[in-house]
């Protein structure tokens, strides 16, 4: 008798097999966290209190979300003239930009959102009679986007510049390739020990150059004009190893013919590289610039390790606010609605990335 | 094979017998490498506070210790994670004003049944030292040490300044003087007069809390009330500010540079705590430290009645420890309690009426010195939320001295945030 030949199993059933420990992992580090999280962020919950007593937890609906992000006799207006005519400005630019055809559709979209958001959500504020319940959140996610803002585009340029110098051959680049990546390698610690000590006024590497040249130290840490560009030149040293890496790749696809047919029409260096490689770059740029966007979200060691959120809250950034909610006030409840507000920043940027991989290809 | 299993299994039993009992301890203080056993010759607090713990690791019969990496900053963080992860250290250090946030939830265990039993004498901590543990009427901890804020004098400074008086520096007792002080030392010698951490620990922040205790005022009261918008409040912060106003004091110095600047001879005086005393009479006696004749006085009385803000370090243990690790727990408790003459030698006062009596205690270099700060040390009320407060303290009053904010804005703003802090 002949025995049954086993049926091979479907793709399907293959796939499954080979993306369980993944999928497993996933959900058990990852999707369970995250809906316990918005859960816990719906409840009155003491970090210690609860570890002792678990029902010390009360549900409170959406409470803690109120209490972080509304306030009392809250109108909307024009409270805020300079970024909501900047909204203003910007969606009449992208209507115009549409229309007469220069931009896509999803590109225009995005913009329109942005500047509606723009427009409205400064418009929200307190009265003369109203408080917001949480004086400090918003000037927090203030401080968090001026990081972004700043930390994003100085990385991005200085990793470009750097790239399209070092994308040579030789074994000096390919040492001072490896010397630029060497500070991504170093824990969050570690950066900010030496950046504390550069900026030191007393002892700093930048305070003796400079009193070299006859000027007075500047107080880097402790003074609220340059504490987060403190933070920021510390960012940038210290993530520019990836975002070079991922240039240095973008430029090593551009094929050199383009640049020899370019030589011969007189197309050469700046000219080269601003007509051809940033052109061939964009799609490496969109990553690099949405990558770092999600990622300096997120900043948090620089800011607690260097300034300690200060001087007067400038360099509060938001994950060191959900920090110290969370376990210097043991109110994980309120710092879960925080994390949800910043998963919901973070989503949004990660939609774009996905939109634009996808119209592009 | 059978036989060899069979040993293994008898070999564990046998090493089972007498199993060193495992304690896990948690402190701050900082790191000191080779603190060794020795707990009468090491400096400084890092370096004592191993000494003990590494001989009582030795010393003691059938238990060995494990000191926890923790980071200073984020001491109390971590302490609750642990707590909270159920993986809670079996013995650790931690201040008297975190009592309330932590024995009110039943995070601690009551031990005051127990001293006796562990050779712990409670009778012999003064009446203070009991209270500092004390909390309900029962008792959560080990008190070690009382630690308040203090005047490091530079004497040479001083003496140039014409500011020493058979031996004694002359200390303001108004705001007036200090100002006036605070000159004479300018115009002497060019050197500031005061210096402090103002820019990063909450050092300014106790600074004008003693100013406001000074005029017997107060941050809240017990019922819960905010009151820092208060004459008492502006005071306080003007007589600090004017100082920097007429350039004789540097707001921007954080902890290190602060020290560096009163070790480097830059400051005449230095507010720091209890816990430097050692180091700073240590440093004065290096040939290349610029600070050579050292004082240590009382924090002056600039208003009324006399204040310093001061605290409490103490050991405890968590609710949920039981059995023979409790017991190993409590042994080490003891043994901290023994040798408070050590830690006492840091700087800070000693928590045992026999120890304060003791030649070796009242012989400690600067000792005679700030004799009077255990009699005016003081704290805000007790609230589960003294972190939260200080940290608000802290930023607004970082906020007037450092960004030029309204002293009244900066006091009404802290009022409303201290306020809201009070009501959750």
């Amino acid at each position: 008798m002949q025995t049954k030949a086993r049926r091979p199993l479907t793709e399907r059933q293959t796939a499954l097999i080979l993306l369980a420990p993944f999928l497993v992992t996933y959900a058990l580090f990852l999707v369970y966290p995250f809906f316990r999280g918005i859960w816990i962020s719906l409840h009155d919950w003491n970090l210690l209190a609860v570890a002792f007593n678990p029902d010390a937890k009360e549900f409170v609906g959406l409470r803690n979300y109120e209490r972080v992000m509304w306030g009392r006799d809250i109108a909307w207006g024009f409270a805020s003239p300079v970024l909501q005519t900047l909204g203003a400005l910007g969606l009449a630019a992208t209507a115009w930009a549409y229309l007469t055809g220069r931009i896509a559709r999803f590109n225009a979209v995005v913009l329109a959102v942005v500047s509606v958001l723009l427009i409205v959500l400064p418009g929200f504020h307190p009265d003369e009679e109203g408080r917001w319940y949480d004086r400090r959140f918003w000037p927090t996610v203030g401080n968090t986007i001026l990081f972004v803002a700043l930390a994003v585009p100085g990385v991005t340029f200085t990793a470009l510049v750097l790239a399209a110098c070092l994308n040579r051959e030789t074994r000096a680049m390919g040492t001072l390739r490896t010397l630029f990546f060497l500070s991504q390698v170093l824990s969050v610690t570690v950066v900010t020990l030496i950046w504390q000590i550069m900026f030191s006024p007393r002892q700093g590497l930048i305070a003796n150059v400079t009193g070299v040249l006859g000027a007075s130290p500047i107080n880097w840490l402790t003074d609220e004009r340059f504490a987060m560009a403190a933070i920021v030149i510390a960012t940038i040293w210290w993530s520019l190893g990836i975002a070079m890496i991922l240039f240095l790749a973008g430029l090593q696809d551009i094929s050199k013919d383009i640049y020899e047919a370019a030589a011969i029409d007189d197309a050469t260096g700046v000219k080269a590289f601003w007509y051809i490689t940033l052109p061939n770059l964009k799609r490496t740029i969109t990553l690099v610039v949405v990558l770092q966007i999600i990622l300096h979200f997120q900043v948090f060691g620089q800011a607690h390790l260097m300034t300690q959120g200060g001087p007067n809250d400038s360099t509060q950034v938001l994950v060191r606010y959900i920090y110290q909610t969370g376990f210097r006030d043991s109110e994980l409840g309120r710092a879960s609605a925080m994390a949800v507000f910043l998963f919901l920043i973070m989503g949004a940027f990660s939609l774009i990335q996905f939109a634009v991989g996808r119209e592009k290809s | 094979m059978k036989h060899l299993m069979l040993t293994a299994a008898a070999l564990t039993v046998l090493a089972g017998a007498a199993p060193a009992q495992e304690i896990t301890l948690a402190r701050f203080f900082g790191a000191c490498e080779d603190a060794g056993t020795d707990t009468t010759t090491s400096t400084g607090e890092a370096c004592i506070i191993q000494s003990i713990i590494n001989a009582a690791d030795a010393e003691i019969d059938g238990v060995s210790i494990e000191t926890l990496p923790t980071d200073w900053g984020n001491y109390y963080d971590q302490v609750k994670a642990a707590f909270a992860g159920g993986s809670a250290p079996d013995v650790f250090v931690m201040h008297r004003h975190r009592i309330p946030e932590f024995a009110g939830i039943g995070a601690l265990a009551e031990i005051s049944g127990e001293l006796e039993a562990a050779g712990i004498d409670a009778s012999d901590w003064s009446e203070t030292a009991r209270e500092a543990v004390t909390y309900n009427g029962g008792i959560y901890g080990v008190p070690m040490d009382f630690h308040a804020n203090l005047w490091h004098v530079n004497m040479e400074l001083m003496e140039a300044a014409g500011l020493v008086e058979d031996g004694v520096p002359v200390l303001p007792s108004s705001p007036e003087e200090l100002l006036a002080h605070a000159q004479q030392v300018k115009e002497a010698t060019g050197q500031d007069y005061l210096a402090a951490d103002f820019a990063q620990f909450p050092i300014g922040v106790r600074l004008v809390l003693a100013l406001m205790w000074q005029q017997d005022a107060n941050i809240f009261t017990e019922d819960g009330t905010a009151t820092i918008d208060t004459e008492a409040g502006q005071n306080a912060v003007t007589a600090i500010t004017q100082l920097f106003d007429a350039e004789l004091a540097n707001p921007q110095l954080n902890y290190a540079d602060s020290q560096q600047a009163f070790l480097n001879g830059e400051a005449a005086i230095l507010v720091n705590g209890t816990w430097v005393v050692d180091f700073y009479t240590a440093e004065a006696a290096k040939e290349e430290v610029a600070l050579d004749d050292y004082y240590v006085a009382d924090f002056p009385t600039l208003f009324e009645i006399g204040a310093t803000w001061a605290d409490s370090h103490m050991w405890a243990m968590p609710s949920t420890l039981e059995g023979a690790d409790r017991e190993a727990a409590l042994k080490v408790l003891a043994f901290i309690n023994e040798h408070n003459i050590d830690w006492a030698r840091t700087g800070h006062m000693a928590v045992r009426t026999s120890v304060v009596e003791s030649n070796a205690y009242t012989s400690l270099p600067h000792r005679d010195e700030y004799a009077g700060t255990a009699a005016i040390a003081r704290d805000t009320p007790p609230s589960e939320r003294y972190g939260a407060i200080q940290d608000v303290l802290n930023r607004e009053l970082q906020a007037i001295w450092l960004t030029g904010k309204d002293v009244s804005a900066a006091l009404s703003d802290a009022e409303v945030e201290v306020q809201d802090l009070l009501d959750r």
